[in-house]
């Protein structure tokens, strides 16, 4: 189960943090999701089922 | 949710649409810079206040599609709280979900009532923005810092007041600030006016309902679109093209696309494309979205609403750092006009192979991005200027392709030769299209232009992008190739036409800055041909006819292309 965080960067620094699905540079609230030592980044929720219904299952096909 | 009947939700529809025109034409029509008045190179969108786009006009693609990612990241980095009336906010940073540097966004909120209803808001192509090549089209930049000033989302106007620390800066950062100042209060200036008639809408039928109203808009798009993709068979389709350099390194750069329909949605796989490339023909993630949608539009209904719902059933999947998804601090100006056609033009190709008769062979695919700047000997005042020129757009199943016409995926017109000649030290030599450079088929591919110009001023000091100068549009179902463009340079006393790289000694032939050019030079501009679609044997001998009768094959490429009998 993913959570919602904000970019804690100050105003002044300039960050970048990509979603791990899309590649879209994220502005402000991410979706986290930590599994194990993994720490996935993502958009939001429908990036992160994505993610599962078609990223995981597609890169396994093709490995 | 509030019922709403159809007709009243068409008419509000309309109505959106055509706020969304009328700030075109108000644009158009204040503006200084023949890139605005002339190539319309600009996009109008009214956005509610979560950052939905509702509504649109028939405008640039391009920027169309990339405007609810620059809305919402303007939204989201500022804060709904930090907007107040009268204010206005500038936004072009490619690395906060804008597509390049030279497109500005200027975003107005719209209050009614007291509360924060929504936004207008357009984005168009500013010609000169600073940076290491004048035009800001940077062909051989290998960083977003030689690219132009680079703007956050920041107020511009706080208020109904300038913030004029902000217009310090932009203005003693652009070449020819007097244009900028001119053209984007153009762009304010519209805002304006959308601002007036979203008011006079919101009187007439309340905020609440014309919320509820557009809410069902955006759901009503989604489930067309939805539909559209449920009538195209479900499967992976892959295609590719390259970039045929980017301007930096001599080397083809790959755009590889998986396109996977799974019942009403679309997923569009760009992961295998290459590395980011160190010239800036990389596109940011939101010129990727961009063309995906646009790609998927083109194939599917005209009617569909178009506004953020539509693009809801797509899916965009990149990697940061590839040629597709630009990483900080990757160049990317020629992502958006040049690499943005070809994309969608890959999105197409992949769609081909699961709905041939909607589709269409490949375009010419190149804005023929040609930039120069100098002092005019007529006023003494230094000029820069941003020229496109049309190229050939591929055939489809029922009719040849447009000839000399922008890409698709910039919707921008040529600008006249009196307009050109009339601001800047030119002579046309030649403006027509380029006989044989559509690809044979049942249906032609369009032709490419060739454009001739002389200088006539001590120097003018040009710049170009241009892509298919190497490659060709292909064809589609036994459709042939178009003729590739070029850009070339006769010196004052040569005899022929040679390459810039053969002449000047640039790394790319077609992109390239900074070329000082002297009173009775010429350049030749060959913008690229479309595929053909069909095989040629299957033309009608009339249309055969016809081509040979207008000029635009000859007699010998017929002969070759449709064989003797004809």
């Amino acid at each position: 189960m993913g959570r919602w965080e904000e970019n804690t960067a100050k105003w002044h620094e300039q960050t970048m943090v990509y979603c791990d699905l899309c590649g879209r540079i994220i502005p402000k609230n991410f979706w986290i999701v930590e599994e194990g030592v993994e720490r996935l980044v993502f958009c939001d929720p429908d990036c992160e089922q994505l993610y599962r219904d078609y990223w995981l299952p597609s890169r396994k096909r093709e490995q | 949710m509030e019922r709403i009947d159809t007709v009243t939700l068409s008419v509000i529809n309309n109505a959106l649409v055509n706020i969304c025109r009328e700030m075109g034409t108000a644009m158009m029509r204040t503006s200084y810079s023949p890139i605005f008045n002339e190539g319309l190179d600009f996009s109008c969108m009214i956005f509610n206040r979560r950052g939905d786009m509702i509504g649109q006009a028939e405008f640039c693609p391009t920027m169309l599609g990339s405007a609810q990612y620059a809305v919402n990241w303007t939204i989201e980095e500022l804060g709904l709280e930090s907007f107040g009336p009268g204010d206005v906010v500038i936004h072009n940073d490619p690395y906060r979900g804008q597509c390049h540097m030279p497109e500005h966004m200027v975003l107005k909120p719209v209050f009614f009532e007291g509360q924060l209803w929504g936004f207008v808001a357009n984005i168009a192509h500013v010609g000169e923005i600073g940076g290491m090549a004048p035009g800001s089209f940077a062909a051989d930049a290998t960083e977003v810092y030689q690219e132009g000033l680079r703007l956050p989302p920041v107020k511009v106007i706080s208020r109904g007041e300038y913030v004029k620390d902000v217009w310090k800066i932009i203005l003693s950062n652009h070449r020819t600030p007097k244009t900028s100042w001119g053209d984007l209060h153009a762009m304010i200036g519209s805002l304006g006016i959308a601002e007036a008639r979203l008011l006079e809408l919101l009187e007439r039928y309340g905020g609440e309902r014309l919320t509820a109203a557009s809410d069902l808009l955006l759901d009503y798009s989604e489930r067309w679109m939805r539909e559209e993709i449920r009538g195209i068979p479900n499967g992976e389709y892959r295609a590719s093209d390259c970039m045929e350099d980017d301007g930096v390194t001599d080397q083809p750069v790959w755009l590889r696309l998986k396109l996977v329909v799974r019942d009403d949605d679309v997923i569009a796989d760009w992961t295998d494309s290459d590395p980011q490339a160190k010239g800036p023909v990389n596109a940011t993630f939101v010129v990727t979205a961009a063309a995906s949608y646009s790609g998927l539009l083109h194939l599917t209904s005209n009617d569909i609403p178009r506004n953020s719902g539509c693009y809801r059933p797509i899916r965009i999947v990149t990697k940061p750092g590839s040629v597709v998804n630009v990483r900080h601090p990757g160049p990317s100006v020629g992502g958006n006009t040049e690499t943005h056609p070809h994309l969608q033009n890959v999105v197409v190709a992949a769609l081909s192979q699961a709905i041939p008769e909607r589709s269409a062979a490949a375009e010419g695919a190149s804005g023929c991005n040609f930039l120069f700047a100098g002092v005019h000997p007529d006023s003494g005042e230094y000029y820069t200027n941003y020229h496109i020129d049309g190229s050939g757009w591929g055939a489809t199943a029922f009719h040849d392709g447009n000839s000399a016409m922008c890409p698709e995926n910039g919707n921008c017109r040529n600008t006249p030769v009196e307009v050109l000649e009339n601001k800047f030290p030119w002579m046309t030599l030649e403006y027509r299209l380029r006989p044989d450079s559509g690809g044979p088929g049942k249906f032609r591919g369009g032709l490419g232009s060739s454009r001739i110009l002389r200088v006539l001023a001590p120097e003018i000091t040009v710049s170009a992008l241009m892509d298919r100068t190497k490659t060709r549009a292909w064809g589609l179902f036994g459709g042939g190739e178009g003729g590739s463009g070029g850009i070339f340079v006769k010196k004052k006393g040569d005899t022929r036409f040679r390459t810039f790289s053969e002449t000047f000694g640039t790394v790319s032939d077609s992109k390239f800055t900074r070329v000082v050019l002297k009173e009775g030079d010429e350049v030749k501009i060959h913008s690229p041909g479309g595929g053909g679609y069909g095989p040629p044997a299957e033309r009608a001998p009339e249309a055969v006819e016809n081509d040979i009768r207008q000029g635009w094959v000859s007699p010998e490429a017929t002969r070759e292309r449709y064989g003797d009998g004809v």
